[in-house]
């Protein structure tokens, strides 16, 4: 059954190269795409029922043993994570049509499409460094044909910005991998694991660990490397920016999570303590951010800074209840970012314009679209009983439970903040006279919301429904916690 | 219980259904059932015998979180209040609210509201309590952004949300920190583990942050602002959430925990000095206010005060005038609103200057507002319940104590002599209120509509609360025994007797209320030659323009902050994050250990090897100086071919190809997009710009170096690739290990590699073939 | 000779970085490229230099250089191939479609 572990990321790689063959078959190449993340969706379900029962999948892959050939992990994070993913893959799969123009779509969205997700869940499951690398190259390259697709003015001059940075971050990554491939003589993560420990991250090690933070965190947009982020994120179409600002970002916190829980664990006061300082500054920073602008996707685009700093946070205090938060978090903020960038995207498709300034009394128009707006900014900013809420009490609990008075206090401002900065759009869009000129379109508000309905169910029964989800995730932080395991697993020793 | 907070959610499921209808029946009626039932529901439980019970069901008993109940006295007292006044809330705006108004929406929030505050009274765990906390705020976030397309009605809703969630998200942190101290959820098991808090070094936070919360909703001095905006609201909304109910939630929240906070000598200087301050400037600032839910909303602030003074003082007398006043105050201040919200409806205009005389026209309504602003002046009469508590408060303000803080020592001096001078503004407000409205000449050609007497239906709730007003004033003992005892016991964790006694001899109290009736008199009648005093205090000082610029300013200031480093410059965004990691690096360097050099184990150094590198590094430098474009890719190729020339010399065949390869394609592919562009010109960077340049890439380079040398000295274990050389004929049937590796040992980063090579392909063709609009290459 | 290819690697991070930083695109991406010859010889750098053949089995020859740190660099030069290719062509059409190659005139302001 260890083959499981590998279709996750081959099913959409076969489904981007098939699709890029029908590109201009428009009709066609739109049902298959659907048709196929439905069931790359229920394989992955599969294959996570799999791992929840049976425990990680590891799968050897070309036969060759660990920790010799590339390894792929299925373990009950990553799993999740791919879930996830793909869960999200399914809302903006049937959002697709109503924004992108034919052109877009027929020039290879569907393939980028899945290539990013094939890029995302390989990321997730692989159990190589270097091979993270080459996923990391995969989701990137797709991104990058995302979002210069259109070639507006505009989307051409961020895109160069985007690319640069992250080519820049690439080059960082692979170079820092053939130092830490020099010193433990490895690029299997569970062997590096065991020798980093083996020598507890003596000497140079501990170097080599910040320049890895500093690769993951420029990908994942932590203070101060998040520069690159806001802009590029707001000028592709909204189905890219969904798709972006809920995966890109959470596969840099998903390696950070890994590569600090499972194998720099020996110097925290040093390294975990720095983060719990970047975070702290990621949080405030972000709300600043998102406090900023009049432009709605701008809003949202920077209001993923913050929940990577919530996220941070749980690494860098570094114990169960923390950790668990930083799971959930992560789980929460993959679903509500697509949730937010699609309906907010829709609001760009229905009125025309991003400036909050032009907008007013739309919930009129589009009463759906409003409340589902005000549903997500309450879920976004932690009111209970939805699912921020769960994941950021966790946090909270354990930054107190380590004594971290200063970061609780700058958690909940930037909670209230971040409900401000959201609201706003509520308040201003939504709100006040409406504007008689525009020609109110209902029926694709309405088409345009039920993607994002589907991911805000996951988010509300994430919350309410917390007491299925929170004794997994407690697992999955308890796992995190002990390296062990995963070393276990992979190497048998 | 739980099924009294489930009722108004699922009735506010339903009620859009029902608005449908609302041309044949006002969606009201539907509505009315909700509160009615529940009402009498808790209405058997008054007696003397209660006692508390409680409840609890499932719902993440992995996190703590249960759906645990608790009704106790405390409780009783306000689901009765919040299901009382509902009902009469809900019955007045039957007739309050036109069908034409969008009903579906404004029962949805009220009975949303209905629910959370329900919750908020029973619940006994935490989380349950924060959760029904903020979705209070959020209703009334909802209500008074009612008629959102009022400019006013926006801000106020927002100013609510902003000031009552950061107090629920304080609260959220001390509720934290109780649960991370005492390890439970529950409060009552926390108030059983009291010591364990009181003991904690976080004690002081706890209570900050609690306080917070609890001052924040209850409109304390200075979070008192949001009330007044919150008066946007239609007025059956004013008269239930923020006079009757929401507002004292944190009266709730303070008495809740007060067995606990009590034993600290800080909770009487900080609950009763806030309290009894915001007693003072609320009725301060309601005789200067112009719109009569103006003067009802600053008198809400300074009632909150005074309740939440007297829980600070914490004494018997205290805890039970908190108790009674809550009561009587929902009842006169409830019936107050409704008034004003009949005169505003009558006459079209709620501006206190404009109405005058309206006595005739409006007997009833004047009649009913003569006996609640006289209840709530505290006018010594036998038939007004607010005597009693005002009297009872008095009592208290002169009971001593023995706090050892200087601080408690000097406010335990000083506020019987502030709770009288608020009882004088107090009493001010109340004459002006009911005197400037119902007698005195009727300028009836300012007024937008000609007034007459409202029809029945809407009188009707007021009458009932003024009948109550005037039942309880007769017979305080009437909710005594049975009712007000339990509330004070509940809240203080013993029993507390109390006889409430119209006429207790000549004791200070009462020189106390004949005092404000007597100077409240004198001032009522000569306010006009004093209200200058306003233009001194608070005269510019205004906590609203706190509020304005706050909000304002973090808008205007994130602006500034984020746009002087988002500038979308791309080589102060590499900048940035290049000196971040350098800096960080060279640290980490430092502080670990980082660097090392071993020079046992190197290659030789050969004379060709320098002379590649050198050349390398001289084009490389060269790139940098390059006037001309094609120099510069050329200088660039040389740089390429070098690497190849390298892996030729370190035994690394294929690279060497493949390195040779690609640099002549990238170089070709270098030419022929640059073909067309313009040629490199001279920077016009300033020095200092090209010195930061300098010294971020040269330290950076160094960096790099200095790990490199460290890494390549440290090489503490055997490298996997001696399996590779083993096995590759062995297993991989191949000579070319480096061929095997890729194609078969990692075959899988090589269908990757391809896979990339694959999707840049595509990009690459959709840049070319797919142009933006309006572009004709 | 190690710590030499180190030094030669670190001067090409160097002038790759300070090419990155400046504003007209044709040199920020010959910058890309000296940055991506830098990494690739630090990694080879990484696996001992010259320590034995090239790593192709031979009879009687048991010592061959380290062939995963090669393995490496060939995934990773086609990777950089690709996205250089890449990138080419989009600095071509930024530059066409805005009508600058300076990245200072590319800021854009808050309304797009």
């Amino acid at each position: 059954m260890s083959n499981l572990a590998v279709l996750p990321i081959v099913m959409p790689l076969i489904a981007g190269v098939l699709l890029a063959f029908f590109h201009n078959k428009l009709p066609l190449v739109r049902t298959l795409a659907k048709v196929l993340t439905i069931i790359n969706f229920l394989v992955v379900l599969y294959v996570f029922y799999y791992v929840i029962n049976n425990g990680s999948v590891v799968l050897e892959t070309g036969g060759w043993i660990a920790p010799y050939g590339i390894i792929l992990v299925a373990d009950i994070f990553s799993i999740t994570l791919v879930l996830t993913t793909n869960i999200i893959a399914l809302a903006t799969v049937f959002y697709a049509p109503l924004t992108l123009s034919k052109k877009q779509e027929e020039f290879y969205f569907y393939s980028f499409f899945f290539l990013l997700i094939t890029g995302v869940s390989g990321a997730f499951i692989t159990g190589d460094l270097f091979n993270l690398f080459v996923f990391f190259e995969v989701l990137l390259m797709a991104s990058y044909g995302l979002i210069v697709l259109g070639g507006e003015r505009v989307q051409l001059r961020e895109s160069i910005k985007y690319v640069l940075i992250n080519l820049f971050s690439s080059m960082l990554f692979v170079t820092t991998v053939a130092f830490l491939y020099s010193v433990v003589g490895t690029v299997n993560m569970a062997q590096i694991a065991e020798r980093v420990g083996e020598v507890e991250q003596k000497g140079v090690l501990t170097t080599i660990a910040i320049l890895l933070f500093f690769v993951f965190g420029t990908k994942a947009a932590l203070f101060p490397l998040y520069y690159w982020l806001p802009k590029p994120y707001t000028v592709p179409n909204p189905v890219v920016s969904a798709l972006f600002g809920a995966l890109l970002t959470k596969v840099g916190i998903y390696s950070i999570i890994r590569i600090f829980t499972l194998i720099f664990v020996y110097q925290t006061t040093f390294t975990h303590d720095l983060f719990l300082w970047i975070a702290v500054f990621t949080l405030i920073f972000g709300v600043i951010g998102a406090l900023s602008t009049n432009n709605i996707k701008l809003i949202i685009a920077y209001n993923i800074i913050p929940a990577v700093g919530f996220m941070l946070l749980g690494v860098g205090i570094l114990n169960e209840t923390a950790v668990s938060g930083t799971v959930y978090y992560l789980v929460h903020d993959m679903l509500i970012k697509a949730a937010l960038f699609l309906l907010i995207g829709a609001i760009v498709h229905l009125t025309g314009t991003t400036d909050l300034k032009k907008m007013g009394g739309l919930i009129h128009h589009y009463p759906l679209l409003g409340w589902m707006l005000f549903l997500a900014a309450l879920i976004l900013a932690g009111i209970p009983p939805f699912s921020g809420f769960i994941g950021k009490l966790l946090l909270l609990q354990g930054a107190l439970l380590n004594g971290e008075i200063l970061v609780v206090i700058i958690g909940l401002l930037s909670s209230l903040l971040i409900l401000f900065s959201v609201m706003k759009i509520f308040i201003r869009a939504f709100w006040g006279e409406e504007n008689k000129e525009i020609q109110p379109n209902r029926k694709m508000a309405n088409k345009l919301t039920i993607p994002a309905i589907f991911l805000l169910f996951f988010s509300v029964l994430l919350g309410v429904g917390a007491e299925l989800f929170y004794p997994g995730v407690k697992n999955i932080s308890a796992y995190l916690l002990d390296p062990e395991i995963y070393i276990q697993s992979v190497l048998k020793e | 219980m739980l099924f009294t907070i489930i009722i108004p959610l699922l009735f506010a499921i339903f009620v859009p259904a029902f608005a449908k209808w609302k041309d044949k029946i006002h969606t009201g009626y539907f509505v009315l059932l909700v509160p009615l039932s529940i009402f009498i529901y808790y209405l058997q439980f008054i007696g003397e015998d209660f006692q508390p019970i409680s409840a609890s069901y499932s719902w993440i008993p992995s996190l703590m979180i249960s759906l645990s109940f608790y009704l106790d006295g405390l409780s009783l007292l306000f689901v009765l209040l919040i299901s009382g006044i509902g009902t009469l809330v809900t019955f007045y705006s039957i007739y309050y609210l036109h069908k034409s108004e969008r009903l579906g929406s404004f029962y949805v929030y009220l009975l949303l509201f209905m629910a959370a505050m329900l919750g908020v009274v029973l619940s006994d765990n935490i989380f349950v309590l924060y959760t029904f906390w903020e979705l209070t705020s959020i209703s009334s976030f909802l209500l008074i952004g009612y008629w959102h397309h009022r400019a006013a009605s926006r801000y106020g809703a927002l100013k609510s949300m902003m000031i009552t969630v950061f107090g629920g998200l304080s609260m959220l942190g001390g509720l934290i920190l109780l649960n991370v101290i005492t390890g439970t959820t529950s409060i009552q098991a926390m108030i059983q583990q009291k010591d364990i808090i009181l003991e904690s070094p976080y004690l002081p936070i706890i209570m900050t942050f609690i306080f917070l919360g609890a001052f924040t909703k209850s409109a304390q001095f200075p979070f008192h602002i949001w009330l007044p905006d919150a008066m946007e609201a239609p007025t059956p909304v004013s008269a239930y959430l923020h006079s009757a109910t929401m507002v004292k939630a944190g009266i709730f929240l303070i008495a809740r925990f007060l067995p606990i906070f009590v034993l600290n000598e800080w909770f009487f200087v900080v609950v009763s000095g806030i309290g009894i301050l915001t007693l003072c400037w609320g009725s301060f600032m309601a005789v200067r206010q112009t719109d009569l839910k103006g003067i009802l909303a600053f008198s809400t602030i300074s009632q909150l005060g005074l309740i939440m003074s007297l829980l600070g003082i914490g004494t018997k007398t205290a805890i039970f005038a908190a108790a009674f006043h809550t009561l009587n105050h929902a009842t006169f201040k409830g019936s107050l609103f409704m008034i004003a919200g009949i005169v505003d409806h009558e006459t079209g205009t709620r501006d206190i200057r404009k109405l005058g005389g309206l006595m005739t026209l409006l007997p009833i309504s004047a009649t009913l507002a003569f006996f609640g602003a006289f209840s709530m002046a505290g006018m010594p009469l036998p038939f007004l319940n607010g005597f009693y508590s005002k009297e009872m408060f008095f009592d208290a303000t002169l009971e001593l104590h023995d706090n050892p803080l200087v601080g408690a020592q000097l406010l335990g001096q000083a506020i019987p002599y502030l709770a009288v001078i608020g009882s004088i503004f107090t009493f001010i407000y109340s004459m002006y209120l009911v005197f400037g409205t119902f007698t005195g000449k009727a300028k009836l050609d300012q007024l937008p509509k000609k007034p007459h007497e409202a029809p029945l239906g809407m009188l009707v709730s007021p009458i009932l609360l003024v009948i109550a007003v005037i039942v309880i004033g007769l017979f305080p003992n009437l909710v005594n025994q049975s009712f007000l005892a339990h509330t004070a016991e509940a809240i203080s964790g013993y029993q507390i007797e109390k006889n409430i006694v119209f006429w207790q001899g000549f004791i200070p109290p009462l020189f106390m209320s004949i005092t404000v009736v007597v100077l409240g008199a004198l001032l009522y009648v000569t306010r006009k030659k004093w209200s200058k005093v306003y233009t001194v205090i608070p005269g510019n000082l205004s906590f609203n323009r706190v509020y304005d610029k706050i909000i304002v300013g973090v808008e205007t200031y994130s602006s500034k902050i984020t746009n002087s480093y988002m500038n979308g410059s791309l080589r102060r965004y590499i900048a940035l994050i290049m000196t971040m990691i350098v800096v960080t690096t060279f640290v980490t360097i430092f502080a670990t250990g980082g660097f090392q050099i071993k020079t046992d184990d190197l290659a030789e150094v050969s004379y060709a090897e320098i002379f590649v590198a050198v050349t390398m590094a001289l084009a490389a430098i060269g790139t940098v100086f390059a006037r001309n474009k094609i120099a510069a890719i050329l200088i660039l190729g040389v740089v390429g071919y070098g690497l190849s020339l390298l892996f030729v010399i370190y035994r690394a065949p294929d690279l060497a190809l493949t390195q040779l390869v690609v640099e002549t394609i990238t170089v070709a592919l270098f030419l022929l997009c640059f073909y067309h562009l313009p040629n490199l010109r001279k920077t016009d960077d300033t020095i200092g710009i090209k010195l930061t340049n300098g010294i971020i890439a040269t330290s950076f380079g160094t960096m790099m170096t200095l790990v490199a040398i460290s890494a390549h000295s440290s090489k503490w274990f055997p490298t996997i690739s001696d399996y590779y050389v083993e096995t590759s004929y062995k297993l991989g049937g191949g000579d070319n290990i480096v061929n095997i590796i890729l194609v078969d040992m990692r075959g899988l980063d090589t269908l990757f590699e391809i896979t990339v090579l694959g999707i840049a392909a595509l990009a690459i063709y959709g840049m070319v073939k797919l142009r933006g609009e309006k572009e004709g290459e | 000779m190690e710590i030499i290819m180190s030094i030669l690697s670190g001067i090409l991070f160097t002038t790759g970085i300070y090419n990155l930083l400046q504003k007209q695109l044709l040199r920020i991406i010959i910058g890309t490229a000296l940055i991506s010859h830098g990494a690739h010889l630090f990694i080879l750098t990484m696996g001992k230099l010259k320590r034995g053949a090239p790593p192709i089995l031979e009879y009687d020859i048991s010592q061959y250089t380290d062939p995963l740190p090669q393995a490496l660099i060939l995934t990773s030069i086609v990777i950089s191939f690709g996205v250089t290719s890449l990138l080419l062509v989009l600095a071509y059409r930024v530059s066409k479609r805005n009508e600058t190659d300076n990245m200072d005139l590319l800021r854009g302001n808050e309304n797009e």
